[in-house]
């Protein structure tokens, strides 16, 4: 469903992506894990397309991205819900689910993925009046979540929605998460931190380390090996 | 280059422009076209007010015309209300520019971005109606018959160019002057990023106030001037938004943060819309201001900093193949060998101790109860996941933020809530994760910015900055421009900037972000050499390997708190530092 | 009459003139508000394009009869609806050929602050439209006169028969007409889909990007708004005030005065802000000579700047 093939990219003079090639099949969850400064996020920002691509290529359901500006891509079914959260701070929290289902899909579907949302997260309708800007970490990765999810997308893609957020909140977006990829047979393509829980949950998995795919396999390999704990700590 | 040139010899070249000028205005005979040779230089010092302030420092200015109306109106009134000449009304604006420039930059400069600017466009505006409002409408000069020379009243007027001439080159001059201070560089470090100058222990306050009070003194003087020659003022002839404009269009249009700039920008447009106004004006009353729009809107699309950047761009680009990157460490022969390091042993003095460091942006404890000893000479990495509060912490211990509770102390003495660039003034200096360098400027000159906090003159700041570079080994490079050096290059050039003014201890705000493996090699190296010469450094970093073979100590944060403080390889193995690496399932598998 | 009979008139009347004037201000401020709050650009030709509304108008009114035809209610005001059109056309294209230019990713890299390039360039097309207006329309003062311009209700007689307060018709007409493109304007921000996409891609266009929004379209839609809706003010106030191609200049400080005050980035702020601006001017004749009207918005709006930066009519979390 998303093939990436080869693919290079960067800021100004820095290459944050040097040759990675990582593709998500039709319903799979797929990981990527890296210590920071690995290019993971841009690696997702390059997938939609807000840092362009120098060379590689890009294709989503066969169709090949590149000749498609950012806002294009999330109508063909490509959610991104960026890294730290970045809800619409001064919209009400009825008005950024809104806004999450701009795309034709998600108007045509909106009461029934409505419905979806607020049952996975309950609190955004308790808070629907809300300015998001006021919500608390928590509240605002769930509405992040949730305004990815209203585009009614067949790709949704999560960069880090543990970050910043206490322990025990961010077992909880991980719950509903994989209780997403469940309910909802979209594809998941997550970037996290919690390594563990990440490689656990996901069908297959990529290591990234300085721009570059340095170890990948099925989930149960990964866990088993050490030098994904190099990657992270070095020794 | 900083530090060597005489101001003699660079005043050479103005001079002979200005006895150029000079020349082809004599020969000129027709009053009208004299009239047009004075409004150029009129222009062009305006131009070069303008450009002391906001081409050096950065910040914009859209009411220079307070300053010119002022000077305007001074002389103007000191000639018609009392009689005084205008060689003692002229040095009377000069004053009044110069004062009115500390009375505006004092509140104004409290003000960022777009409210500066807007501050800055509504003072002439505000005079203008305060002048209309006490019945100066229209200020005629009277004339003066008998002795017209004592009254500046020439029937020549190739004096009055010479006048206007003369003030031009002093105005030249004296931003030729400021090009090459520590002044002027001090400026441009502000300009190019405030914090940072702050960092390097420049007093950001006192530079801008000093930028405004010359800017609005050459204003004021060229505002004097203008309204003897005219003879007549009028508000919105001088407090005008035109006004305003032509001071920044000249610049912008030759170029900005030089001292040629506004002199291009006024030889080429002024006498375009004089002769534009004279054909047409009849027909076409409003030709000026339609000529400068235009000339603004294309030179900010076409050529954003002015055509002299432009043009010397592209002859620079033809003439030299500067841009080769030079490996570092083949550029410099006489690099210093890598030096067998000594780890601080356990009785070494503490140069940075830290107590129950606290930070709470309201709910969010950014840093929680965080202490710390770094003994003399030991290098100590901060590490921790993603928001796990190490550069607050790094802001903490330099100033950039005040602490909510606890203390920090350097060398013995308590630095908790002193000020950026006092903390860099005792001797702490600090390296920033983005880069900015000045691209047209050399290395060397980049570097020296760093070296003034701790340099009595400027040829010992000249010295240390060429003595970081070489420690850093980017020796054989301290003449490049900034611009044609590699990512790692500027990444070695902040570090020697840093270094310049001689720190005892060092924070480095990750380094290596963004590197190869290879340049990741050519930093540590440095970072080693500089650490050998007995100077402190604390790093952050998240490039763990890396780290893992450049410190000694590792101070583990998560959430804001210290999770872990011990070498590298107990730490890589501590539980609860995998666990917030990692997560909590892989800690409990292992 | 006694002396408190005469003050509380003075002072009844420059409330009654200052938020008739006020409703015109808030709306030029609403227009002004809608750029700076998508963009984040400061437009220095705001003013400019304000007076482009005015002249629109005119022409409108006087050249094809309408007067006569629509009646001095009507005239003036299909005048100003007219200027909006007008105007909203030669903002999209500005932007696209020029503004664009220098806003977004281009101007990233430039050294220095990006926005210092906007400013540059809407003060350049300030000047090439004021100059430019001066050479299409003339230096001559002109005006929309209709008998509106000279008439005004009574209030009252109140207090007994001390006082009486007198509205001028015209400035009545065009604030009605000015809260109403606010409201409207207001529901098309709130209610309206597209309307929310524009305040989405102002708070966080990246986001923006992510859900679909075409920010850059969005931009240049909300610049062409404001400038409409700043023009329809500037016709609504040609029915009442004269005016040559300098006008802008004089506004331009009404309109940032408005905005500050409103609190930079709200858009019904900008209203509130405008309106409160258009009293100070008119209470400010109360105590200072006419000339100072304009100097009295200058110090609230230093003093604004000041002392509360963020604005008083603003939500909190707008400004996050």
């Amino acid at each position: 469903m998303l093939e990436i093939e080869n693919i290079t990219a960067g800021y100004g003079g820095l290459t944050a992506l040097s040759d990675v090639s990582v593709s998500v099949g039709k319903g799979e969850f797929v990981a990527i894990v890296g210590p920071n400064g690995a290019g993971k996020t841009t690696l997702f920002k390059t997938i939609s397309g807000v840092v362009p691509l120098r060379s590689g290529r890009i294709t989503f359901e066969g169709r090949d991205l590149s000749s498609y500006s950012a806002w294009q891509r999330a109508h063909f079914g490509l959610a991104h819900v960026p890294e730290g959260r970045q809800v619409f701070a001064t919209l009400t929290v009825q008005e950024n689910l809104e806004m999450g289902a701009y795309t034709d899909e998600g108007q045509r579907r909106r009461s029934e993925i409505s419905d979806m949302i607020l049952e996975l997260f309950p609190i955004l309708a308790e808070r629907r009046s809300q300015l998001a800007g006021t919500l608390s970490g928590g509240q605002q990765q769930m509405l992040a979540i949730g305004r990815g999810l209203a585009s009614a997308p067949r790709l949704l893609m999560l960069d880090e929605p543990s970050m910043g957020l206490a322990p025990a909140v961010a077992d909880m977006i991980f719950e509903r998460i994989i209780d997403i990829r469940d309910k909802a047979g979209l594809s998941v393509l997550l970037v996290e931190q919690r390594v563990a829980d990440a490689l656990q949950s996901c069908d297959r998995g990529y290591v990234l380390e300085t721009g570059r795919v340095v170890l990948q396999g099925r989930h149960e390999t990964l866990l088993k090996d050490e030098r994904v704990r190099q990657a992270y700590l070095g020794m | 280059m900083f530090g060597r040139r005489s101001l003699l010899r660079e005043s050479l070249p103005i001079v002979g422009f200005a006895a150029v000028y000079m020349a082809v205005a004599s020969m000129v005979e027709s009053e009208y076209h004299l009239l047009t040779f004075t409004l150029v230089a009129v222009w062009a010092t305006m131009g070069l007010a303008w450009n002391i302030l906001s081409g050096y420092s950065g910040l914009v200015s859209f009411g220079h015309a307070s300053f010119f109306g002022l000077g305007a109106y001074t002389s103007a009134l000191a000639l018609k209300l009392f009689g005084i000449t205008p060689w003692i009304g002229i040095p009377m604006g000069t004053v009044v520019g110069a004062v009115a420039g500390l009375m505006i930059g004092v509140p104004t400069f409290r003000l960022r971005g777009h409210y500066f600017a807007l501050a800055m466009l509504a003072y002439p505006l505000a005079l203008l109606y305060v002048f209309e409002w006490l019945g100066y409408q229209e200020v005629a000069v009277p004339l003066m018959r008998e002795n017209a020379a004592y009254y500046m009243q020439f029937t020549d007027h190739r004096i009055y160019v010479g006048i206007a001439v003369a003030l031009m080159t002093a105005a030249m001059i004296l931003s030729r002057k400021i090009e090459i201070s520590r002044f002027g560089l001090s400026l441009l470090a502000i300009k190019q990023n405030e914090a940072a100058a702050d960092a390097a222990g420049i007093d950001i306050m006192r530079n801008k106030l000093i930028a405004i009070v010359l800017s609005g003194a050459v204003a004021g003087t060229i505002g004097g001037f203008y309204s003897m020659v005219l003879l007549v003022v009028t508000p919105p002839s001088v407090f005008g938004m035109l006004t305003s404009a032509q001071a920044l269009i000249m610049a912008l249009f030759g170029g900005v943060g030089t001292m040629w700039g506004p002199v291009i920008g006024a030889m080429v447009l002024i006498p375009l819309s004089e002769t534009l106004h004279a054909e047409l004006g009849n027909v076409i009353p409003g030709i000026q201001g339609v000529v400068f729009g235009l000339a603004i809107i294309l030179v900010i699309i076409l050529a954003p900093e002015g055509i002299y950047w432009k043009i010397r761009d592209k002859l620079r680009a033809g003439r030299d193949d500067d841009r080769r990157p030079v490996d570092a460490s083949s550029a410099a022969p006489a690099e210093p060998s890598e030096p067998a390091r000594i780890k601080p042993g356990p009785d070494a003095p503490i140069v940075l101790s830290v107590r129950n460091l606290s930070k709470n942006f309201g709910g969010l404890k950014a840093v929680q109860d965080v202490s710390f000893d770094v003994p003399e000479g030991a290098i100590f990495g901060i590490i921790g996941p993603n928001g796990a509060g190490k550069t607050t912490l790094f802001n903490l211990l330099n100033g950039f933020v005040t602490t909510s509770s606890g203390s920090v102390s350097y060398k013995g003495g308590d630095i908790t809530g002193l000020k950026p660039n006092a903390v860099c003034r005792l001797g702490v200096g600090r390296t920033f994760q983005v880069v900015r360098p000045f691209l047209r400027m050399s290395v060397l000159d980049n570097v020296i910015v760093g070296a003034f906090v701790s340099a009595a003159t400027d040829d010992q700041a000249r010295e240390n900055a060429l003595a970081a570079i070489e420690l850093v080994g980017l020796g054989g490079a301290a003449e490049r421009i900034a611009g044609s050096l590699t990512n790692k290059e500027l990444r070695l050039m902040e570090l020697a900037r840093a270094l310049a003014g001689q720190p005892k201890l060092l924070l480095l705000d990750e380094t290596l972000a963004g590197l190869g493996s290879s340049e990741v090699e050519d930093l540590l190296a440095a970072i080693r050499r500089i650490a050998s010469r007995g100077v402190t450094i604390v790093i952050i970093e998240h490039t763990m390997q890396a780290m893992v073979r450049l410190a000694d100590t590792f101070l583990v944060l998560d959430h804001g708190q210290v999770i872990g403080l011990g070498d590298p390889k107990t730490i890589t193995r501590e539980p609860r530092v995998i666990e917030a690496y990692l997560g909590k399932k892989w800690a409990n598998r292992a | 009459m006694g002396t408190v009979a005469i003050v509380t008139e003075n002072i009844l009347q420059a409330m009654a003139a200052g938020l008739l004037i006020g409703c015109i201000y808030g709306l030029m401020c609403a227009g002004l508000g809608v750029i700076f709050g998508v963009m984040r650009v400061i437009n220095f030709a705001q003013g400019d394009f304000m007076m482009l509304g005015m002249y629109v108008a005119y022409y409108f009114v006087t050249s094809f009869g309408i007067l006569a035809i629509m009646g001095p209610y009507a005239g003036p005001i299909a005048g100003a609806l007219v200027a909006g059109p007008v105007l909203f056309v030669l903002g999209v294209v500005l932007h696209k050929y020029l503004v664009t230019r220098v806003t977004g990713i281009r101007v990233a890299g430039l050294e220095g602050e990006g926005h210092f390039a906007q400013l540059i360039l809407t003060l350049g097309i300030a000047l090439v439209l004021s100059n430019g207006g001066l050479i299409l329309f003339g230096s001559e003062p002109v005006s929309i006169r209709t008998p509106l311009s000279r008439t005004a209700w009574e209030l009252g007689p109140l207090m007994g028969d001390a006082v009486s307060i007198f509205v001028n018709k015209a400035r009545f007409v065009g604030a009605i007409v000015s809260i109403l493109i606010a409201g409207a304007l207001y529901l098309f921000i709130t209610k309206v889909r597209f309307g929310k996409a524009l305040r989405a891609a102002a708070d966080n266009p990246q986001s923006a990007t992510y859900v679909g929004i075409d920010v850059e379209k969005a931009h240049r839609v909300a610049f062409g708004l404001g400038v409409a809706i700043t023009g329809i003010a500037g016709g609504l106030v040609a029915s009442y005030y004269p005016f040559q191609p300098y006008v802008g200049i004089e506004f331009v400080i009404v309109m940032y005065a408005g905005v500050v005050l409103g609190g930079m980035g709200s858009i019904i702020g900008a209203f509130w802000g405008g309106l409160t601006i258009g009293l100070v001017q008119q209470m400010s004749t109360l105590i200072l000579p006419t000339q100072l009207q304009n100097t009295a918005i200058f110090v609230v709006f230093l003093l604004v700047v000041f002392i509360r930066p963020e604005g008083f009519f603003g939500r909190s979390a707008e400004r996050t």
